[in-house]
């Protein structure tokens, strides 16, 4: 049953992609607008898979790699609803939805097995650590989504008149994943000194994270204090991407260290 | 030469300077976290026979311990602080609305225009004085707090990385480790799993100081560690070991923790040669193997040992627990493998701890503020309207476009 709403969730999300894809290229609203819907009940499907994981979990599900990244790609999709309704930001979201899909699709491939939550990560600070997390990367992502946006935009009329909101766009979303990667980070901190005794042991993931936080500090000093705005900030949202992966999917595959979960548990639980 | 100084001092309190710093910051730690380290010498030698000299020259094996990642870090307390610190004095002096008081450049709008205008800034909530409207003004310190946070933070956070000091121990239960002060943790009891055979690892533990305080006997449990007087207890990690009781002919009997190759015998040559312990015996399709790793406790715990006679090896044996073995007047009896904390013990000034804490408070709020709660000041006339500031992004793209077709041309 789980998987049934896993998979049709994922399903859901292609085929908003393909027709947002369709309805973009023969510039046609009406399919742009069941794209959405289809969209929206992709991601209800995905919400009740989180919320029925959960159930069955008895915890947030949050504690792999396959559930950050479900979680992770549900923020993208949470965030684009309340922007579409709130701010009307039609135009980012073709390329947001394939980033959705493409996060839940890399989700597919991991073992979706549902398992005690281990030692280490029974913790008050579990959701908020690792929930922010997953929404701080969701912002950066749409950051990226809207970069590439702004690209196309600007390279098919650098007159376009809704250059400067796509910009602005932008750097709100950073702002506000930059806000959520501090609270990720200090609640990282604090937890590490209650499991490990240390606020910071330059473990990969925590010397990633903050190689990503600076990377996004030093995007807004540019932006507010020396003002750069257009396709060199678009192209700094939009390289920042991978970084922000690597810190999520690199890092725990390639770097092992005290957040490989799984790999820890005989050294230090 | 005071020129050179000056200009020094300049760049010291730039955003460049604390730019170029993050960007370095940057690059070292991407080096640090792809090469390995605090690892030992003989690794990088192995791993690395190209370059390793190059490594060990430049420290890249402990690079956030390096000269010259420390020096960056001080630079950038030094401009932190210029950035925060120094500027707090003219932030709070100042007149959060002394801009629009001034003589602005106004757009000039229509009647409607400026009638939109009015509206937008109502419906963000903007109070109004003598036609300057304004929301936030406090949001104005929000850069000022944030730089402080994270001046504080590092600060504090080196205060608790080194000040503190840290011993690794393991204890039996029943069992105590005696300080350099004289402070003793005791262990009562040690778990692997919890009454549901679920991973718990849990141990109870006293604290004792030297002046006769002691703390309750506590659990501890990963996450969950003990706290008296300055010291912390974590359970950090743990281990499994074999018991052996030795009982003679004339009734007397010892009780031994084994390790690896321990001889038990009492003239040196007749005993047993303990080998190990083992979580238990694998026996599908009908072959026997040792069952070497478990995560848990050892579901059917076997001992492995030789035999010694007149100092010559014998026989490998296996034993499980309650087995007993004689050799000559000697009763080897296999008991109950015994699960042990491996403890994290921390003396620390934990007024730093809370230190470090309000710093990171401070620069989240800071954080909040300058993002969230960004200080809107638009001074209205009965001709058009001017933002004060040119952080005020998003109330100018909604006045804008509030106003995209009542902007008056220029003459």
């Amino acid at each position: 049953m789980l998987d049934i709403l896993f998979f049709s969730g994922l399903i859901m999300y292609f085929a908003s992609m393909v027709m947002l894809f369709g309805g973009n290229v023969f510039k046609k609203e009406k399919l742009l607008t069941i794209a959405w819907y289809v969209f929206l009940v992709g991601l209800a499907l995905e919400t009740a898979y989180l919320i029925a994981r959960g159930i069955v979990a008895g915890r947030l599900p949050l504690s792999n790699q396959f559930e950050f990244a479900a979680s992770f790609s549900w923020g993208i999709g949470i965030m684009l609803v309340f922007m579409h309704y709130k701010f009307h930001t039609e135009w980012i979201e073709a390329i947001a939805i394939a980033m959705t899909f493409l996060i839940l699709s890399y989700a597919a491939f991991q073992p979706r097995a549902v398992n005690d939550l281990m030692p280490a990560l029974r913790s008050f600070w579990f959701g908020f650590h690792i929930g922010s997390a997953a929404f701080s990367y969701s912002a950066f992502m749409l950051a990226g989504a809207g970069g590439i946006r702004y690209i196309l935009a600007y390279k098919k009329d650098p007159e376009n008149e809704k250059l400067e909101q796509m910009d602005y766009f932008v750097y709100r979303l950073i702002s506000f994943g930059l806000l959520l990667l501090t609270i990720t980070i200090l609640t990282g901190a604090i937890w590490a000194e209650k499991a490990w005794s240390a606020f910071w042991t330059w473990d990969p993931k925590e010397v990633w994270a903050l190689i990503t936080w600076i990377l996004y500090a030093i995007y807004l000093h540019l932006r507010i204090t020396r003002k750069k705005t257009g396709t060199f900030m678009a192209w700094y949202a939009i390289i920042a991407v991978p970084v922000v992966l690597f810190t999520f999917i690199g890092v725990n595959t390639i770097m092992p260290g005290l957040h490989s979960y799984g790999a820890i548990i005989n050294d230090l639980l | 030469m005071a020129d050179v100084m000056k200009k020094v001092m300049k760049f010291i309190q730039s955003m460049t300077f604390g730019l170029i710093l993050l960007g370095l910051i940057v690059v070292l730690s991407m080096i640090g976290s792809v090469i390995p380290q605090n690892e030992a010498v003989m690794t990088y030698v192995r791993n690395y026979p190209s370059f390793y000299q190059v490594i060990l020259t430049l420290q890249l094996n402990q690079i956030f311990t390096s000269w010259y990642f420390l020096l960056l870090s001080a630079m950038l307390c030094v401009n932190l602080f210029f950035c925060s610190i120094i500027r707090i004095r003219k932030l709070v002096q100042a007149d959060p609305l002394a801009a629009a008081k001034s003589n602005l450049p106004m757009i000039e709008l229509t009647e409607q225009g400026i009638h939109n205008v009015k509206e937008v800034l109502r419906k963000n909530h903007c109070k109004e004085e003598n036609g300057i409207y304004y929301k936030n003004l406090f949001g104005r310190y929000g850069s000022f707090l944030t730089h402080l946070g994270i001046l504080l933070t590092v600060i504090f956070w080196g205060l608790a990385m080194y000040l503190p000091k840290t011993i690794d121990s393991t204890c039996m239960p029943k069992e105590y480790v005696l300080l350099e002060d004289g402070t003793r943790i005791g262990v009562d009891s040690f778990s692997i799993e919890d009454a549901d055979g679920k991973l718990d690892y849990s141990s109870v533990i006293k604290i004792a100081l030297p002046d006769g305080s002691e703390s309750d006997w506590t659990e501890i449990k990963v996450n969950h560690p003990a706290s008296f007087h300055g010291y912390a207890v974590y359970q950090q990690t743990y281990g499994t070991t074999g018991r052996i009781t030795v009982k003679d002919g004339k009734g007397n009997e010892d009780s031994f923790y084994v390790e690896a190759n321990d001889f038990l015998s009492a003239d040196g040559k007749n005993g047993i040669l303990y080998d190990n312990l083992y979580p238990g015996i694998d026996e599908t399709d009908g072959k026997m193997t040792l069952i070497t790793n478990t995560s848990g406790s050892y579901p059917n715990p076997v001992y492995v040992f030789t035999t010694v006679i007149d100092s010559k090896q014998e026989e490998v044996m296996l034993a499980f627990p309650g087995d007993e073995y004689e050799i000559g007047e000697y009763t080897f009896i296999f008991e109950q493998p015994v699960e042990y904390p491996g403890l994290r013990i921390k003396k620390t000034p934990v007024v730093v701890n809370y230190l470090l804490m309000l710093a990171f408070l401070i620069m989240t709020v800071g954080l909040y503020l300058t993002f969230f709660l960004q200080p809107v000041v638009v001074k209205v006339t009965d001709t058009g309207y001017a933002i004060a500031g040119s952080k005020q992004e998003g109330i100018r793209l909604q006045l804008k476009e509030a106003t995209r077709n009542e902007v008056k041309e220029a003459c």
